[in-house]
């Protein structure tokens, strides 16, 4: 019973069937109290996204896997010391517990979370090197700002580490070679047609020769010799009794308690590919053997149901675990289709090769994006093959690299290909929200917005989105009450709490603005535009220092924004340090000629410096690509003030006035006007 | 923005008042900032019913005349507008009809810069501080005195059922001589 129940309730776990699933395990485990039970009835609870059930019905187990699904449930719940507490004594048995590599990335989770980043992305390496393909190690290297180059781990060097995995080395897996596979597969084979209903139907003698056999050797062997006992007692067949289900309880336990031992010691039977080999064709011949015997008897066909259930219960066991490799290689066998595909070396070693390929590329990508090198980012991302660029996520991330080079209208249209492709998909589409905040595309903010909440009210992007569109209507308390929102659906997601600052700061709260900046600093320190906030909040407080202070920190994170050197720009000249501003101000330049402002500030500075002809000359160029900037003209003007040159200056004082400057320009402009009208008075009357 | 005050800034009469408030996308109401006192109020109907953003709500005066609502900024602030929402046809004998306003540092030395004289307003009235010069568009004021002297019917006490002040907008980018108009600046002007 043991066993009909637990294989049930791992069906109904991949069919999603949950309510099913936790019923029959909770009825499970109250027949059979087990650890392992009580990791399946832990899987169901997770699955069904009840971590608190988990949690407490796994705390204090000791099994490798527990632990690791105990973790899991604490991260849900957001128990970072427990999680690393449970996880970090069965850290050194990463190399022989099959989910080693994710013990690793968990354990760089909460190291992030708890504010201890080298840890965190030493952590994240060495999941890397135990599993090269576990990409969201990579991804949150990037996020650090400590990854090496994408060749570094997904490189050639690393094709023979997956081969490991999916073929399996001697110590940590059971299966080992292309004949195993055969083996396993070929017995699936012979056995498809047997269903599970069967399984009641099984000898009932033998349980404690069977159970003391299965000490200490691997199911494999002890079910040959459940079937060698099975055939010299064929008249014991007859009377399938309820013994049975505690045979294959004890059998079942056995094994699950076994494994991690069996995982980490070589198997008696199957220590070498050659060994095993040998004592697979022992294998066959052995069942051929028994089959044959009993063929004569009525019970053969019961026969070979027995052995399905040993090698069912095997799977069973073994997927109980949630080991990648093992668990794979296990369902590759069952699907026929790979089964070919699988056995051939070679084959394996070619398609490890083709996805590093492509991880590479996306890792390159991914890690020039994070660094904001978003040029380069660019060229890599075209690398891709158009079935792998016409994605969301990859179209995404080049809308990403738009936003952040100022290109805000390709960034619209890679974002808007993107949540074509995959509404469904509200990754990134707070960037998106932003980029169109920026176009003040209202409509399109608007349309987004409301789709996203049709899609996925709960995720604080369509919040960000939401508050975005308020923002753009000027109604701030709104947008803010958004913002706030999605802080509280998820308090990790440092954007929300950057676009909040940004109101409060609209709104002039300085106060509140700055705490938000903190927040949001304090979930991830590589977010610039928290430092750029704050650098804004002192330069409106006039505390100069603490500006340049902030303004140096956005900069050192994302060196290639020619907005954050223009205000580092403006805080040195504010310094009075007219020099170190000028360097700033052409480096702005340099990095994106299209930007207006540094030009604009380096007019400025040369007015300053006294060099009043090439700030015109300057101004002037900015007069063609911007006629309709109205502070140009009014800079020009209080230069031609100064130049003594009355006419031009009230001409361009009268152009800056007609292109509907604010209120308090108005005023200034006027009150120069008139102090313009003094000097050519006193001309008059001299 | 709607007004119907006459030009000169001693006597002017303002009749009727709109229903609707509408005011520049330039201005916005700095009362916020300021601690709002009153000399004088009946209770329950104290100064916070001037600040409710409630129409029903109103202050009532409860002393002698003049009665003042003192908006006092903890540093000096540039205003240009003063809303009040007064009804005649509820208030009747409480309306106020003569009305003073004054700025300065403090208690000390206020001056007055505007009188008006309301004739049966019947909603929003908008008192402008601006001069006729360009530079004196603005008040650049510590404290704002708004003194009730007189009301409709000679009536003692006196009810505003609210008072808002304007100020212009500062420029959102610190440290700029002039404020951007054009999309391309204003694009590359912050981060977000």
């Amino acid at each position: 019973m043991e066993a009909l129940l637990s294989n049930y309730v791992e069906k109904s776990l991949n069919q999603y069937m949950l309510r099913n699933a936790v019923f029959l395990c909770e009825r499970l485990l109250a027949e059979f109290p087990s650890e392992v039970n009580l990791q399946l009835l832990a899987r169901c609870y997770l699955a069904k996204n009840q971590p608190h059930s988990a949690y407490y019905i796994l705390k204090g187990m000791e099994m490798a896997q527990s632990r690791y699904l105990f973790a899991i449930a604490c991260l849900e719940m957001d128990l970072f010391s427990e999680a690393e507490a449970v996880l970090l004594p069965i850290e050194h048995l990463c190399s022989e517990v099959p989910n080693g590599a994710a013990v690793q990335y968990l354990l760089g989770i909460i190291y992030r979370d708890t504010a201890r980043m080298k840890r965190s992305a030493e952590h994240f390496r060495k999941a890397l090197s135990i599993d090269p393909l576990f990409w969201a190690a990579y991804e949150e290297l990037c996020m650090l700002g400590e990854a090496e180059e994408a060749a570094v781990y997904f490189g050639d060097a690393a094709i023979p580490c997956v081969q490991e995995h999916y073929l399996g080395n001697t110590s940590s897996c059971l299966l080992i070679g292309g004949t195993n596979h055969s083996f396993g597969s070929s017995q699936r084979f012979v056995f498809e047609d047997l269903s599970l209903s069967h399984l009641q139907q099984k000898e009932q003698k033998k349980p404690r020769d069977i159970s003391q056999n299965n000490h200490g050797g691997p199911i494999l062997t002890g079910a040959v010799e459940q079937i060698t006992n099975s055939c010299g007692n064929t008249s014991s067949l007859s009377t399938p009794s309820p013994v049975p289900t505690q045979i294959r309880g004890s059998l079942f336990f056995d094994s699950g308690l076994r494994r991690s031992a069996r995982l980490a010691t070589p198997m008696r039977s199957l220590n070498t590919s050659k060994g095993s080999e040998n004592k697979e064709r022992s294998f066959h011949a052995s069942t051929k053997l028994n089959s044959e015997t009993c063929s004569s008897t009525a019970h053969q066909g019961k026969l070979l149901e027995t052995y399905e259930v040993a090698v069912s219960e095997f799977e069973a066991t073994s997927s109980l675990s949630s080991t990648a490799d093992v668990k794979s290689i296990q369902h590759e066998i069952v699907n026929t289709k790979l089964r070919n595909f699988i056995a051939d070396a070679a084959t394996i070693k070619s398609g490890i090769s083709d996805t590093f390929k492509l991880l590479r590329i996306l890792g390159e990508g991914y890690r020039h994006l994070c660094m904001f090198r978003c040029k380069e980012a660019l060229i890599v991302y075209q690398k891709l093959s158009s079935k792998q660029y016409n994605t969301s996520w990859v179209l995404s991330q080049v809308g990403k690299a738009y936003f952040e080079l100022v290109d805000y209208l390709n960034a619209d249209y890679a974002f808007s290909l993107a949540h074509q492709i995959s509404p469904y998909s509200v990754e990134e589409m707070d960037i998106y929200s932003t980029v169109l905040y920026h176009l003040k595309e209202e409509m399109k903010l608007k349309y987004l917005a409301q789709e996203l909440i049709l899609v996925d009210r709960f995720a604080p992007q369509t919040w960000c989105a939401i508050g975005n569109c308020y923002s753009l209507q000027k109604d701030h308390e709104t947008a803010l009450k958004s913002f706030q929102r999605a802080v509280q659906l998820d308090s990790r997601f440092a954007y929300a709490h950057t676009l909040s600052g940004h109101e409060y700061v609209i709104m002039e709260d300085y106060s509140l603005g700055a705490e938000c900046y903190q927040k949001s600093l304090n979930v991830d320190p590589r977010q610039y535009k928290s430092w750029y906030g704050l650098g804004v909040i002192y330069l409106h407080k006039e505390k100069f220092e603490f500006a340049e202070h902030h303004f140096r920190q956005a900069y050192q994170i994302n060196p290639f924004s020619s907005v954050i050197m223009f205000y580092l720009g403006t805080t040195l000249e504010a310094l009075k340090r007219s020099g170190e501003a000028l360097e700033m101000v052409e480096k702005a330049i340099v990095m994106d000629n299209k930007n207006p402002l540094p030009k604009y500030s380096k007019a400025k500075l040369l007015v300053t410096l006294g060099k009043l002809n090439e700030a015109l000359e300057i101004l002037e160029e900015l007069k063609e690509c911007t006629p309709r900037e109205s502070s140009i003209y009014s800079l020009m003007g209080e230069i031609y003030k100064q130049h003594k040159k009355y006419d031009k200056a009230m001409l361009h004082f009268g152009l800056a006035l007609d292109l509907k400057p604010s209120l308090v320009d108005v005023a200034k402009i006027k009150a120069a006007i008139g102090k313009l009208v003094i000097p050519d008075e006193i001309e008059d009357n001299l | 923005m709607a007004t119907e005050s006459s030009e000169s800034e001693e006597e002017g009469k303002i009749t009727g008042g709109n229903q609707h408030l509408v005011v520049e996308d330039d201005l916005r109401e700095m009362g916020k900032k300021a601690a709002w006192t009153v000399s004088s109020c009946k209770t329950g109907n104290g100064v916070s019913s001037l600040r409710d953003d409630n129409l029903e709500t109103y202050w009532q005066s409860d002393g002698a005349q003049p009665h003042l609502v003192n908006i006092q900024f903890q540093k000096k602030v540039k205003l240009q507008l003063v809303v009040l929402y007064v009804d005649f046809k509820l208030d009747e004998s409480y309306t106020p009809s003569k009305i003073s306003i004054r700025a300065g540092d403090g208690f000390h030395n206020l001056k007055e810069i505007k009188t008006v004289e309301l004739v049966k307003p019947t909603g929003w009235v908008y008192l402008s501080l601006s001069g006729n010069d360009p530079r004196e568009t603005f008040v650049n004021t510590f404290m704002l005195q708004i003194a009730v002297l007189s009301n409709h019917l000679n009536g003692r006490d006196t009810h505003v059922r609210q008072i808002k002040v304007y100020g212009p907008r500062p420029n959102p980018i610190p440290h700029q001589p002039f404020q951007f108009t054009s999309r391309e600046f204003i694009t590359y002007s912050t981060v977000r």
